[in-house]
């Protein structure tokens, strides 16, 4: 989250609405999110963020705190925006009970009524969509997730997995054509999220829209068609996950090196062609290249050749935040 | 509908261990009155089944069962986060408003009212009058726990703090500050309560307020706490993390 008041900041709207994606598959949007800006007293969620969402795997990547969760909940309709405007499929989001017969959620929050079995609770959520055969749904949603032999356990039994997989046949008990998920892969082990992501990938095929957040690239990166990156409440990227990738790698790097002659190995280093920036300050060399790799490859043999004892090698600000701030910097 | 959430509101306040503890405080009189009954015969059986069943049952248990299924009943699963599975859902909210009422202030009359009546004629049951005003006050409580329920039902909607601001209701305004001024009583649900009992029982108990102020204060309290509950649930926002 950032701290100064929504006044205060510079709009990105531009950028934001000029890098729109289209539905994944190229369809017309089932989530429009227009200049929407969500503010905590004085501190901003969401700023002047511009989105259309289509058919397809959209995937809401950032860092934590980055506003993925309240920009969901903004699509639920379960918070009002303090500016601009959230439709889905056509509808106003915020007031709107009647959509969410066409629109399932799967919070982020784990608790799940224990006192209930799996089956009670996904029959349950298809009572309340006023289904007419909820146990019925319950059967083909606790199914669809594989859970069966667990469906007649109370759900305080359950893993971290179980109940991620329970939630989420919850949500699909009505069939929904939007689905929104916060953080879906949460506590699930490497079977379970392949499982989930063939699933989200198959209900993706059959025209559904699904948004899903997720604060790891390779969750994203694997199953959206369509990312949207989220940093400090703004639209940092959007595309297809092979522009974002892009975009992450290249980016300029930075390493600090400490070795038996820093003035020696600086001027080797700043020969080649990887190397853009060398500075030296306090025993420290640091190097700035455009390419990690090809950096990484030819350091080890400059200082040989150069004559230079390398002690230490690191490469600095690789966090996922950093990452993420360089494409707001952008 | 309706059933289908009050049920499942029945389940979930059921399954805490504090509607344990409310059932306590129910029986709580009940056993004073079984104490009294062993203890001998009073002068005045009558008066002190009155004093028994307006001091104790009304004035402290009623309100403190209700305060707690009231603020329980919506506010623990807005709390733990399951009020989303709720909320996402495509039911007028006036219907959730209804089933959250009629399960917390259901409840709350099926554990105060017997209590009321038990009370009432193991210590005067058998005196001449003591049944009426038993069966009264029983009366008389069931409206206090829809009343009181509807009202901390709808706080625990606008604040996080609704036991505290209940509890401050109930001992301060209604403690303290009713009894201070005159007219102030005229806005206070145990009056109203108690008012009831007086309609129910004319001859049996000598309520605060008249008929027409205690009629016209029960359905108010009803229908406001009911049109607020509804009106922001319809506004209700969740708390996100991010």
């Amino acid at each position: 989250m950032t701290t100064p008041h929504p006044a205060a900041m510079t709009p990105v709207a531009d950028r934001s609405a000029a890098s729109t994606p289209p539905g994944a598959d190229g369809s017309a949007a089932t989530i429009v999110v227009d200049h929407v800006s969500r503010w905590y007293g004085n501190v901003v969620a969401v700023n002047d963020v511009s989105i259309a969402i289509g058919p397809g795997i959209t995937g809401l990547l950032g860092p934590n705190g980055a506003g993925k969760s309240t920009l969901l909940h903004l699509a639920a309709g379960l918070l009002r925006p303090s500016a601009g405007s959230v439709s889905v499929l056509g509808a106003p989001a915020w007031r709107n009970p009647a959509t969410y017969r066409r629109v399932g959620l799967v919070p982020e929050r784990e608790t799940v009524y224990p006192f209930l079995t799996g089956r009670e609770f996904v029959s349950l959520n298809g009572k309340l969509q006023g289904l007419a055969d909820p146990g019925g749904a319950a059967r083909v949603a606790i199914r669809t997730v594989d859970l069966d032999d667990a469906a007649d356990r109370a759900i305080g039994t359950y893993s971290k997995g179980m109940r991620q997989r329970i939630k989420v046949a919850a949500a699909l008990v009505h069939e929904p054509e939007v689905l929104l998920l916060d953080e879906p892969f949460n506590g699930m082990d490497p079977r379970q999220r392949l499982h989930m992501m063939e699933l989200l990938t198959t209900m993706a095929a059959a025209g559904r829209t699904i948004l899903f957040s997720s604060h790891i690239l390779e969750e994203v990166e694997r199953l959206a068609q369509s990312v949207l990156v989220i940093v400090a409440g703004r639209l940092a990227a959007s595309g297809g996950y092979r522009e974002i990738r892009r975009l992450m790698t290249d980016r300029p790097h930075t390493f600090t090196i400490h070795s038996s002659d820093n003035r020696r190995l600086a001027a080797a280093l700043l020969a080649c062609d990887p190397v853009f920036g060398a500075e030296l300050s306090d025993g420290i060399l640091t190097i700035r290249s455009a390419d990690y790799a090809a950096f990484t490859g030819i350091v080890a043999g400059v200082a040989r050749d150069a004559g230079v004892s390398l002690y230490e090698l690191r490469p600095t600000d690789e966090s996922l935040e950093s990452v993420f701030q360089y494409l707001v910097a952008r | 509908m309706i059933v289908t959430i009050a049920r499942l509101t029945l389940r979930g306040v059921l399954n805490r261990r504090r509607s344990l503890l409310m059932l306590l405080l129910a029986l709580s009189p009940v056993l004073i009155a079984i104490l009294i009954r062993l203890a001998g015969r009073s002068a005045d059986p009558v008066r002190l089944e009155r004093n028994l069943l307006d001091g104790l049952v009304v004035r402290t248990v009623l309100p403190l069962v209700a305060l707690v299924l009231g603020t329980g009943a919506l506010g623990s699963e807005l709390e733990d986060g399951t009020a989303v599975y709720l909320l996402t859902k495509p039911i007028p909210r006036w219907k959730i408003a209804l089933a959250k009422l009629m399960a917390a202030g259901g409840l709350t009359a099926a554990l105060v009212a017997p209590a009321a009546l038990v009370t009432g004629l193991l210590v005067a049951g058998d005196q001449g009058g003591g049944a009426g005003i038993a069966f009264a006050y029983a009366a008389a409580t069931v409206f206090g726990s829809f009343m009181y329920t509807g009202v901390f039902l709808a706080v625990s909607l606008a604040t996080g703090r609704a036991l505290i601001i209940g509890l401050s209701y109930t001992l301060l305004w209604e403690g303290l500050l009713a009894g201070l001024f005159a007219g102030s009583r005229s806005f206070s649900i145990r009056e109203y309560t108690i008012g009831i009992a007086g309609i129910v029982d004319p001859g049996g108990v000598r309520p605060p307020l008249d008929a027409v102020t205690t009629v016209v204060g029960t359905v108010t309290v009803l229908v406001v706490a009911f049109v607020l509950t509804t009106r922001w649930l319809a506004g209700f926002q969740i708390r996100t993390a991010d």
